[in-house]
């Protein structure tokens, strides 16, 4: 984990050296499906994901408390 | 559509309450232009036999209706107010196994029971507050939430903390969130009388039933601590890397105490005598698990800007933790613009996940174990899902329901299959409106 942890240290240094793309040279990047988050209706795939499956996180997180047990 | 003046009262009165005057206001460009509704609803179902509740086999029939709703307003040019609130009610064919002779047909754990316990309704509120820096490069936002079902209630807190440096080209988020939940601990029916304080009638009366095989006395102790406290912190890392390409590096650390188990899995035992009423197998014990578990997920996403029809968005998670389980998970999707507003979004993800050190399936445990649990989602598998997605986006909001222009409908189908036999299908959707600029310039020019 140590070892992921330092790649992901070096990664984050390398990718933030990048040429800067400057704001009206990012029509592209502006377009509402480059958004790097999820959308907002794929909250309910989330949800029964983080029920059915052991893993979680990393992906936006649950919107709510629950057990998840059903 | 009297509720609809009402509505808008109550978004006058919030931004009352959180309006300042200020003669030396300058436009600011807002961070919420207008404020925004979104009604969703989601149809899930799933079927397969390796229910939780019956020890690792059994149907597992699940079928949940979620209508929600989130209203985001702004506040003012800096702050946005939002509020989440869903309803799911869910029938489960496995719950509803929780206590198989309730019902009129013969127990068996492939059949559900016409019972009580096979139907519930969970409620989520969540509210939010983010505060924009003046050069939009320092964003905070809190939120609370509360969920509450039959036997468990959460209570949770959060919050992030948003850097953006490099002209904007790099972000950075911090988030922290504190999930305190609470059991009221619902054991299987045929151990309850067997629990800490025997209750005598109770063992009478499960023994007047016609119980097969061994004589069934099983030892059963209940769970003292019935609290589950979750502490999660995270961080964000966005970097643009062309004009065409941007991505994410995402790292979670969650850590959970407290009861961790479900109080109403069943488990059998290899080592001991079986004992059957109809035919459903009389439980050796509960799912047993540790009270604490650390997990860590390092997740990345880079998506890329092909053509003004086709963007490509990948993700790739690695999953770790203490339990014994590691998972991979990878997708893609294909946003597909075909014009007139309409988009398509077709997708696929693959997940796979090793088995919790604790698990085991049907009657394959020990009862000398001290913990143990036949529940498949903590069992070694790999799962596939296929998605497919409409959506249509009217960016100047031509079309109107009263004060509010339709922005966008959403539809979408997932299909989910583990090879281990469970599938299960989702159906979404989501209609976005949003309040008419004159009607929030009057909202913002009352409360000023």
């Amino acid at each position: 984990m140590k070892k992921a942890i330092i790649l992901l240290g070096v990664i984050i240094t390398c990718l933030s050296s990048c040429t800067v793309v400057k704001g009206y040279e990012r029509v592209n990047l502006n377009d509402p499906d480059m958004e790097l988050s999820s959308r907002k209706i794929d909250r309910f795939e989330t949800n029964f994901q983080g029920y059915r499956e052991a893993a979680s996180g990393a992906n936006g997180g649950k919107t709510g408390g629950g057990c998840g047990c059903n | 559509m009297k509720k609809i003046p009402l509505f808008l009262a109550c978004l006058l009165m919030v931004q009352f309450s959180f309006a300042q005057y200020d003669s030396t206001k300058v436009y600011k460009k807002r961070v919420l232009e207008s404020a925004e509704i979104d009604f969703m609803f989601s149809y899930y179902s799933q079927d397969g036999n390796n229910a939780a509740v019956s020890g690792g086999t059994g149907t597992e029939e699940l079928t949940d209706a979620v209508p929600t709703i989130v209203i985001a307003v702004p506040l003012n040019e800096d702050d946005v107010f939002t509020i989440d609130a869903a309803v799911s009610a869910y029938t489960s064919a496995s719950s509803s196994n929780v206590n198989p002779f309730d019902g009129t047909v013969a127990a068996d754990p492939f059949q559900a029971t016409s019972g009580a316990s096979g139907a519930d309704t969970w409620v989520n509120v969540n509210v939010g507050y983010s505060h924009s820096s003046d050069d939009r490069n320092k964003v905070w936002s809190a939120k609370a939430s509360i969920a509450s079902e039959y036997d468990y209630f959460s209570a949770g807190i959060g919050g992030t903390y948003t850097r953006l440096f490099n002209k904007k080209n790099t972000e950075l988020t911090a988030n922290a969130n504190v999930f305190i939940d609470s059991w009221t601990t619902i054991y299987p029916s045929e151990l309850r009388p067997f629990s800490d304080n025997r209750n005598s009638q109770g063992v009478t009366a499960l023994y007047n039933k016609n119980i097969a095989g061994a004589r069934y006395s099983p030892t059963f102790e209940t769970f003292t601590n019935k609290g589950r406290n979750s502490y999660s912190v995270g961080l964000n890392f966005i970097q643009i890397l062309s004009k065409r390409m941007q991505g994410a590096l995402l790292v979670d650390l969650v850590y959970q105490q407290g009861l961790l188990s479900t109080p109403f899995q069943r488990v059998y035992f290899s080592d001991v005598d079986s004992s059957f009423i109809e035919n459903f197998r009389l439980a050796d014990d509960i799912e047993r698990l540790p009270n604490s578990r650390f997990k860590t997920a390092l997740g990345g996403r880079l998506n890329y800007y092909v053509n003004e029809h086709i963007v490509l968005k990948t993700y790739y998670r690695f999953y770790n933790d203490d339990w014994g389980v590691s998972s991979h998970t990878a997708s893609i999707d294909v946003p597909i613009k075909i014009g007139g507003g309409f988009t398509l979004y077709p997708g696929f993800r693959y997940y796979n996940q090793s088995a919790a050190t604790y698990f085991a399936p049907y009657a394959q445990h020990l009862s000398v174990s001290e913990f143990y649990t036949s529940d498949f989602d903590l069992s070694k598998y790999n799962a596939t899902q296929y998605s497919f997605g409409l959506s249509y986006t009217d960016v100047f909001t031509k079309k109107h329901i009263w004060k509010f222009g339709l922005k966008s409908i959403d539809l979408k189908y997932s299909y989910y299959e583990r090879n281990t036999g469970l599938q299960a299908s989702l159906i979404s959707f989501g209609v976005k409106f949003v309040l008419d600029k004159k009607v929030q310039d009057l909202l913002e020019n009352s409360s000023d």
